[in-house]
């Protein structure tokens, strides 16, 4: 990975050759998130761990901002990935969009340090506007938010306008649509308010549009572009998909937010809406799960018709990670969401580890799962093999983050189960039912299988990184030899 | 061939503007319910507590009222009342101080971070207790075992006193660390608790008035 | 009970119509997809029209 961008493939396309200076950004942050990730868990178990001197709430904070970042870097490099294939063209203001990217990564290094170095300051507003806004997801500063607004305008300009020059395919149309909205959301985000309701209210605006309503949308419209570009599907059949998948996502996922209000203060119609709405987002996802399980097993099977052997896939550990968000997508945010969607059962669910469980294996099965085969299809496009097959590593990989997670999934669900039970329901939630929860043993147990499969995760990023820096020149290498040796046989 | 009829479920046309559609409508929904709902969560008026106007958000000065949380019999679940008047840290605040101090409270909440262990409203990291009704929290109530010991005879200075100096008063294995919170600011954290358990969530967390009840007849859940 | 007398705290609008068997989303719902049908039909016409010129 670190010598891609020198191969000769890029020549053609500083597009594409940004796209892998995103992408590098995001595995690096996304080991980040892994280690604070690591710490928070520790701390669950030992309480002492760095108490006072980096506490859960910084090691936390880092952990879900280090998530947010890294996927938004990833989403960003897949855009300008696909965007030259897709128009035609090549991105029109390319120089301005790489002096976003360095302005970006400043922003986010020295936003970074400040959260590890300055972590709290007093209760003013500079604090907010300097230090860190305190609130879930959104912690960046205001200062930075600022920056973030601008260099995403940047970036919104360069999709539109080569859009707007280019060819105009239906994943395209898509995106640009898309991204207007998502940009557009940030700005919910960027007041202060006394009122903990409203600003609950407006918080739940980003948070929720952007996960479960665009972000979903644009899962959908590289799980396209993936299928075109790595079985050869049919554009015709995918982009009808695609329109379909936008009709539910958005269907659903829109009105979806009322799950969200049930209980910050919003009036109680709330719950028939969020209820029944957010009860059909899983239905998209099936769609996205059939769609791409039926699209490769129809060109496998004509492939094979035809007397060809091996996969379809020209790229095997890529297509692995498409089909792995397939799955992730429909049981991480469709089933461990559903799970607690209903108020009746949310009232008991609502800020236990239930949460912390669909959390987990919902970012990682729709999101993270789609954004690195996006980074494998950069990689061989990079190195410009033409058939990329698995390694060891890239297997490893892939079965140790997936096992990982879910393993962490159920740990928290297990833990969550508990907490219901008995901090919930039987000793109504105040100070002492949440520490007679936490004590139980179920509880403990649990989050000593969390941090023990947090290991396995970090150990399969650790087989991942080492795969994306030796894969490409490792092929790349394997298909010359090949080529010289047919040459030199006639 | 020929003789057969064009088929609508395969154009891509008709998903297109059904999409489109969808979106759209549902959109302008969203909209016009957030317009409805975040008028009924703007924060009331000192006028509207003197005439007992329940508003789902009510106005800062809310601080100078006692707070209950009681089961509704036609809403089905708990609601919070506001009762008779009670001084807060000794005094009765005027509107415009009441609302500064619920500023700096909202501040500091935000400037320390709390969210990242806490829930407020059931939102935020699941390291530490719920905040959303820790003001009616038996725990720190006369004779429970939080103001017992700091020391202190009233709610808001237990509250206080403990956000000044968390570690000298471990509760638990896991800690509150040190945050460096200055007296004013720990005063405008507990002005924002106390709002916060004013607030109508619907009855989130159920069953905690039941706590308080057992509280009362002098039980407690330690095990 | 099939209908419920309103319990929100303000009346509105979506609180009234909040107060029997799922009336509030059947509304949602029949705003939503009920013009999918007009679009179905004219689309339907457009296809037929454009096999009937081919």
């Amino acid at each position: 990975m670190l010598t891609s961008i020198k191969k000769n493939s890029f020549e053609n396309s500083e597009s594409k050759k940004l796209a892998m200076m995103y992408f590098r950004v995001a595995i690096v942050l996304f080991g980040a998130q892994l280690l604070m990730g690591l710490i928070a868990a520790i701390q669950f178990i030992f309480p002492g761990f760095l108490f006072e001197i980096f506490d859960f709430s910084v090691a936390r904070m880092v952990h879900i901002e280090a998530l947010v970042v890294w996927m938004l870097y990833a989403m960003i490099g897949s855009v300008y990935f696909l965007m030259p294939d897709e128009t035609g063209i090549e991105t029109v203001g390319i120089k301005i969009a790489k002096l976003a990217f360095w302005v970006l990564t400043a922003a986010v290094t020295i936003v970074v340090l400040v959260f590890i170095l300055v972590q709290i300051g007093p209760g003013t507003i500079n604090s907010i506007w300097f230090i860190n806004e305190g609130r879930e997801y959104l912690e960046a500063p205001r200062w930075a938010d600022i920056g973030i607004v601008v260099v995403i305008l940047i970036f919104y300009w360069n999709v539109f306008s080569t859009y707007s020059k280019g060819k105009k395919t239906g994943i395209m149309t898509v995106l640009v649509a898309d991204l207007m909205a998502l940009a557009g959301l940030y700005l919910a985000g960027m007041f202060f308010t006394d009122n903990i309701s409203i600003d609950q209210y407006w918080w739940w605006w980003v948070i929720h549009l952007w996960v479960e309503a665009t972000w979903e949308v644009f899962v959908g419209a590289l799980a396209a572009y993936a299928l075109i570009r790595l079985i050869g599907a049919k554009r015709e059949v995918v982009e009808m998909w695609l329109w379909i998948e936008v009709l539910m996502l958005f269907g659903s996922g829109i009105l979806g937010l009322g799950h969200h209000y049930f209980w910050i203060g919003t009036p109680e119609y709330w719950w028939e809406i969020g209820a029944l709405f957010s009860a059909l987002e899983p239905v998209p996802l099936v769609a996205m799960f059939v769609h791409v399980l039926y699209d490769w097993g129809k060109e496998q099977g004509a492939a094979q018709a035809e007397g060809k052997e091996g996969s379809v896939a020209k790229n095997i550990p890529a297509m692995t990670w498409i089909v792995l968000n397939a799955f992730g997508n429909f049981l991480g945010a469709g089933i461990w969401g559903f799970f607690h969607t209903l108020p009746q059962v949310n009232i008991y669910t609502h800020g236990t580890q239930f949460t912390a469980a669909h959390g987990h294996l919902s970012f990682f099965g729709a999101y993270a799962t789609i954004l690195i085969g996006m980074m494998y299809i950069g990689l061989q496009y990079a190195y410009g093999i033409e058939r990329m097959t698995s390694t060891f590593r890239s297997k490893m990989a892939v079965f140790l983050i997936s096992f990982g997670v879910m393993g962490m999934t159920i740990a928290l669900t297990i833990a969550g189960y508990e907490q219901v039970l008995i901090e919930r329901a039987e000793l109504g939630a105040t100070w002492n039912a949440y520490f007679v929860a936490q004590d139980m043993p179920w509880y403990v147990q649990a989050q000593i299988w969390r941090s023990i499969m947090g290991v396995v995760t970090f150990i399969g990023f650790v087989y991942l990184v080492w795969d994306m820096l030796t894969i490409g020149k490792e092929q790349y290498r394997e298909e010359a030899y090949i080529v010289e040796r047919a040459a030199t046989a006639v | 061939m020929s003789n057969k009829k064009a088929s609508v479920w395969t154009s891509i046309p008709f998903w297109r503007r059904s999409a489109a559609w969808v979106t759209g409508v549902a959109s302008v929904l969203l909209i016009w319910l957030t317009f409805d709902s975040i008028s009924q969560i703007n924060m009331g008026t000192e006028s509207d507590l003197k005439n007992g106007i329940d508003k789902r958000v009510p106005a800062a000065t809310v601080i100078n009222y006692k707070i209950g949380y009681a089961m509704d019999a036609k809403r089905g679940h708990e609601v919070p009342t506001i009762g008779e008047k009670q001084l807060f840290f000794g005094k009765e605040w005027n509107e415009e101080d009441a609302k500064n101090l619920l500023h700096l409270g909202k501040l500091t909440s935000q400037s320390k971070n709390c969210m990242n262990c806490h829930t407020l409203l059931g939102n935020g990291a699941y390291y530490a207790p719920d905040l959303t009704k820790a003001w009616l929290d038996p725990a720190w109530k006369d004779g429970g075992p939080m103001q017992g010991m700091t020391g202190k005879n009233s709610v808001e200075e237990a509250i206080s006193e403990f956000l000044q100096h968390p570690s000298q008063y471990p509760t638990h294995a896991r800690m509150m660390p040190d945050l460096k919170i200055t007296k004013e600011e720990s005063m405008g954290l507990v002005a924002f608790l106390k709002h916060m358990s004013s607030i109508d969530t619907n009855g989130f967390p159920r069953n905690f008035s039941k706590t308080d009840e057992q509280f009362k007849r002098g039980g407690s859940n330690a095990h | 009970m099939l209908f419920e007398s309103m319990t929100d705290v303000v009346p509105s609008f979506f609180a009234w119509l909040n107060q029997g068997p799922l009336t509030l989303t059947i509304f949602l719902h029949t705003v939503i997809i009920l013009p999918m049908f007009w679009i179905y039909a004219s689309e339907k016409k457009k296809l037929n029209k454009e096999k009937g010129l081919d």
